[in-house]
């Protein structure tokens, strides 16, 4: 049996990271847990992981950050896809222009980015 | 006990000013003690509080995940979606745990969409929460009444619009901005109904906050703003104003132009500047033919106006006005009349000796505008 491939969430809001801990778990996912981005930082130099979900507006290392360390710092080319609340669509633009691969506007359907996961991974 | 003797000598034989310097310095040490003391004790409370809300937050996100997840095809609500709820009901009694469970279920509803969204909000009325949210609604704390609409909002309780309707003319500001905060969230533009009743005062920031909200809406046709314009109360008509340009409301430039007639200079002056948006140009002889008569607010924006929409016919008029005494008619005179005309222009440059004017010249003829 293969391994469960294994993703990093980089995300405050704790409600939400259980909630798609739950949902990608149940899809055979591995899914590790950052709480604010330089957790998210450790994490990804630790584990390595097949694909990255991040918010952009975190304390200490914003998503932004998090996505110029792994594309510049790490010379990673791991699937980013980025978490942005409403007005933030110019920070999304930097996003995409640091590397992100794709994006998903808060409120979102977790299902939705259930797809999305599997499309990058496959 | 000699030491003592002598610190008391000693303050006995000072000068009253170091008398008075020690009790004061004195006084300040304990003050300074005391709110150490308070300010520690303070800190554990705090700490201790933010720790049992941690503790009750994680043991609510986990009855909720569960909660989400524990639905069947079968059943509306499953056996252990039930438990659940039993659970979060018996939790809900204490206010302070209330106030957890609520902003747990919020932290997820605004961030999520979809299946799940409408369960968190399946599981606010089942959990009996939104009862508490409208016993709020009945407070005698002014405070406590506009929570309660705050809620409803951000949980989507469409159902109580009727209750919350009521409250639209609230002496309490506060609880008028709530109630303007849930009809246009929950029931969009249909929602600015309550302009119709609205006695009391739109402010600008209540004005800014509702057309906020109501940029992110999918429809975006705005109903009728005919009556709106036509309000008695000010604040609604300044309001549909913005509605009319930010909308693009050319069918309702007649009722504008009516306004350039408002007792109200304000309302006079930004019916003149949506006119201009709209570029109606029916509006510039009627200003043209009583410019005398209006404020000088109003000229300057008649100008503006006009360097929208100007055409070689208004020559005479702006020729009449380069040399007038506000700074801001000349200069849009003079600009008008360089787009118009450069010829015309170019040989205004000795029209005045006035050095104001003779500035604004050199500034628009070295300029491109």
């Amino acid at each position: 049996m293969s391994e469960a491939k294994k993703i990093v969430l980089a995300e405050d809001n704790s409600t939400l990271s259980l909630l798609l801990k739950f949902r990608l778990e149940k899809e055979g996912y591995n899914l590790l847990i950052a709480a604010d981005g330089k957790q998210a930082i450790e994490l990804i130099e630790e584990q390595d992981p097949e694909l990255i979900l991040t918010d952009i507006m975190m304390p200490f290392i914003s998503g932004l950050e998090v996505i110029s360390h792994v594309r510049n710092k790490l010379n990673k080319q791991t699937p980013i896809i980025v978490f942005s609340a409403a007005g933030q669509e110019e920070m999304v633009l930097k996003a995409f222009n640091l590397g992100a691969n794709d994006f998903m506007g808060k409120p979102f359907s977790p299902n939705e980015l259930v797809i999305r996961v599997k499309r990058l991974l496959r | 006990m000699e030491s003592y003797q002598y610190l008391i000598e000693y303050f006995e034989n000072s000068p009253p000013i170091i008398q008075v310097v020690w009790v004061m310095s004195c006084f300040f040490i304990i003050i300074i003690v005391i709110l150490i003391i308070y300010f520690k004790y303070l800190r554990g409370h705090l700490r201790k509080n933010e720790k049992i809300i941690t503790k009750h937050q994680k043991e609510y996100e986990s009855y909720l995940i569960s909660f989400l997840y524990a639905g069947n095809e079968e059943e509306e609500i499953s056996k252990d979606q039930q438990t659940i709820i039993d659970k979060l009901k018996s939790c809900a009694v204490d206010e302070f745990k209330r106030r957890i469970i609520v902003s747990t279920l919020l932290r997820l509803r605004n961030e999520i969409s979809g299946e799940m969204a409408e369960a968190i909000q399946k599981l606010y009325f089942q959990s009996g929460l939104i009862s508490y949210a409208l016993s709020r609604l009945k407070s005698k704390k002014w405070y406590v009444v506009a929570k309660g609409i705050r809620e409803l909002t951000q949980f989507h309780v469409k159902e109580v619009h009727d209750e919350i309707v009521i409250l639209v003319n609230h002496p309490k500001k506060e609880i008028r901005k709530e109630v303007q905060l849930y009809l246009v969230t929950l029931f969009h533009f249909d929602g600015l109904k309550f302009l119709d009743v609205l006695q009391t005062q739109l402010s600008e920031w209540d004005q800014i906050q509702l057309l906020e909200v109501l940029q992110h809406f999918e429809d975006q046709e705005l109903p009728n703003i005919n009556s709106w314009l036509k309000s008695t109360n000010d604040s609604v008509v300044a309001f549909a104003l913005k509605l009319a340009k930010i909308y693009n409301q050319f069918e309702v430039k007649d009722v504008i132009m009516e306004l350039l007639a408002h007792h109200q200079k304000t309302i006079r002056v930004d019916a003149i500047n949506v006119l201009s948006y709209l570029q109606v140009v029916e509006a510039k002889d009627i200003l043209k033919n009583n410019f005398d008569k209006i404020s000088q607010e109003e000229q300057i924006e008649f100008f503006k106006l006009l360097e929208n929409l100007c055409e070689s016919s208004d020559e005479p008029f702006l020729l009449a006005h380069v040399t007038h005494e506000n700074f801001e008619i000349k200069l849009s005179a003079l600009k008008i009349l360089k787009k118009l005309n450069i010829e015309k222009f170019k040989s205004l440059e000795e029209l005045s000796p006035e050095p104001e004017y003779n500035r604004i010249f050199k500034f628009l003829a070295y300029n491109q505008l």
